[in-house]
């Protein structure tokens, strides 16, 4: 016999589990730490590559002066000052990258624990039924 | 009020049950929006013109995700801008890369907000969406809102400048590029732009999270305000190039389309209809979940009022 109760439950968790469950299942097989540093790394490659476009952008925008200073630039000096550059940006990115994930790792667990509970109420329907 | 409230109710029975039409129906209208004001404002290569073209590419967004359609407008704007001057087309690719790097690692979501954003600029109503974003959704949007105000710019400043680009010289190529840069970069009315809206989105949020009553309405007022304060303060102090009336009456009309949305969407679950299928021990179960219809009770209203009998003490 079909139970109704039983049925209502496992249709509100199998559309959580088909929607936005699925992101969240995925987050939550994942360490804390291991996500946000996944997350971290991507954000570096991310941030590497736009970094890399917009200095190829400024180099030609600059052609006919970096052309010119070719041979007089202490090369030392201009990768040390690019360096810098580029780390700040990257762990600037890298740090707001580690606030947004972290907060989206705790809601993905918050609601896994909702959906767990329901989980759990579905087990004890199926013992309780004589 | 009792009739809104009514009407209310039958649009989220409506988008409940029609769902599934819905949202093709919304991502067509929109790439197709997108696609033909990207032609008008620029419009500069002939083959993309033709609306068999904008349709075609339009159904095929309806189907696909909404991302979809800011690949297509991407690539739509940097052809036409290739056919007006490559060094136009690689000012466009470079900043639509930088660009999304940054939108899809924090705001893939917010697709609506980048399409919609260069849409209301046109219709000198930029300011409502700031303030919807902060409304609907988080923090991170104001990302996707500094992207819609970029690519706005980029094609405004680049269809504004098309007699300045023709008179340089060909063969020049790196000073037409400089030429695009210069005038992109060097526009303060952006910047001021692309802050205030970011800054409105996130005073919106912070506001509309508030335990408070009335919380919407309150962040919709005090982001509109802030908004405009911060637009008109930034103007002046980067003497940047904005038209004090057009902001105020903009952000008023902005202002009442945010109550409309505040009126549809306040704590409303456009729950749609479910289907899903699963299975235990002993069936298999094909369920569609359909969203109750709940009308609300027609409002009493007193005509006449009987005088209270008294009652006989019986004692």
């Amino acid at each position: 016999m079909i139970h109704e109760e039983r049925v209502i439950l496992m249709t509100k968790l199998q559309a959580y589990e088909d929607g936005e469950g699925k992101k969240d299942i995925a987050t939550s097989n994942y360490f804390r730490g291991d996500y946000l540093g996944s997350q971290m790394l991507k954000s570096v490659i991310t941030m590497t590559i736009a970094a890399a476009v917009f200095y190829a952008g400024y180099i030609f925008y600059n052609l006919e002066s970096f052309m010119k200073d070719l041979y007089q630039i202490d090369w030392i000096e201009y990768a040390k000052m690019l360096l810098t550059r580029y780390l700040i940006l990257v762990i600037g990115y890298a740090l707001i990258t580690y606030l947004v994930y972290a907060y989206r790792y705790a809601k993905a667990k918050k609601n896994l624990k909702k959906y767990y509970g329901g989980l759990k109420a579905l087990n004890a329907m199926y013992h309780d039924e004589p | 009020m009792t009739q809104l409230l009514l009407a209310k109710e039958t649009l989220k029975t409506f988008v409940g049950r029609y769902e599934v039409y819905l949202k093709p129906l919304g991502k067509f209208l929109l790439a197709l929006l997108a696609l033909v004001m990207i032609n008008i404002s620029t419009g500069y290569m002939e083959r993309l013109n033709s609306m068999s073209i904008v349709l075609i590419l339009a159904l095929m967004c309806s189907f696909l995700p909404l991302n979809f359609i800011i690949i297509c407008s991407a690539a739509f704007i940097i052809l036409h801008l290739y056919a007006l001057s490559m060094e136009c087309a690689l000012v466009a690719l470079i900043l639509f890369l930088i660009l999304a790097l940054v939108y899809f690692r924090f705001a893939p979501k917010d697709a609506v907000i980048v399409l919609l954003l260069p849409m209301c600029f046109y219709l000198k109503i930029p300011y409502v969406i700031p303030v919807c974003a902060g409304l609907l959704a988080t923090p991170v949007s104001a990302v996707a809102v500094a992207c819609g105000v970029v690519v706005y710019y980029m094609v405004s400043y680049v269809s504004g400048n098309v007699s300045g680009l023709s008179a340089l010289e060909a063969e020049d190529m790196s000073g037409r590029f400089r030429y695009v840069v210069d005038g992109f970069l060097k526009n303060k009315t952006m910047l001021v732009v692309m802050a205030a809206f970011a800054l409105t989105v996130i005073i919106v949020y912070l506001i509309r999270r508030l335990s408070i009553d009335h919380c919407w309405t309150i962040a919709i007022i005090a982001g509109t305000i802030a908004q405009m304060v911060v637009l008109l303060l930034g103007a002046l102090v980067m003497d940047a190039d904005v038209s004090t009336i057009g902001i105020i009456l903009g952000s008023l009309v902005s202002a009442g389309i945010a109550m409309i949305v505040e009126f549809v969407m306040f704590q409303m679950d456009y729950s749609r209809t479910e289907n899903v299928q699963f299975e235990d021990d002993e069936y298999y179960y094909y369920v569609k979940a359909v969203p109750k219809v709940i009308l609300s009770k027609p409002e009493k209203t007193v005509k006449k009022i009987n005088t209270q009998r008294k009652k006989k003490k019986s004692h």
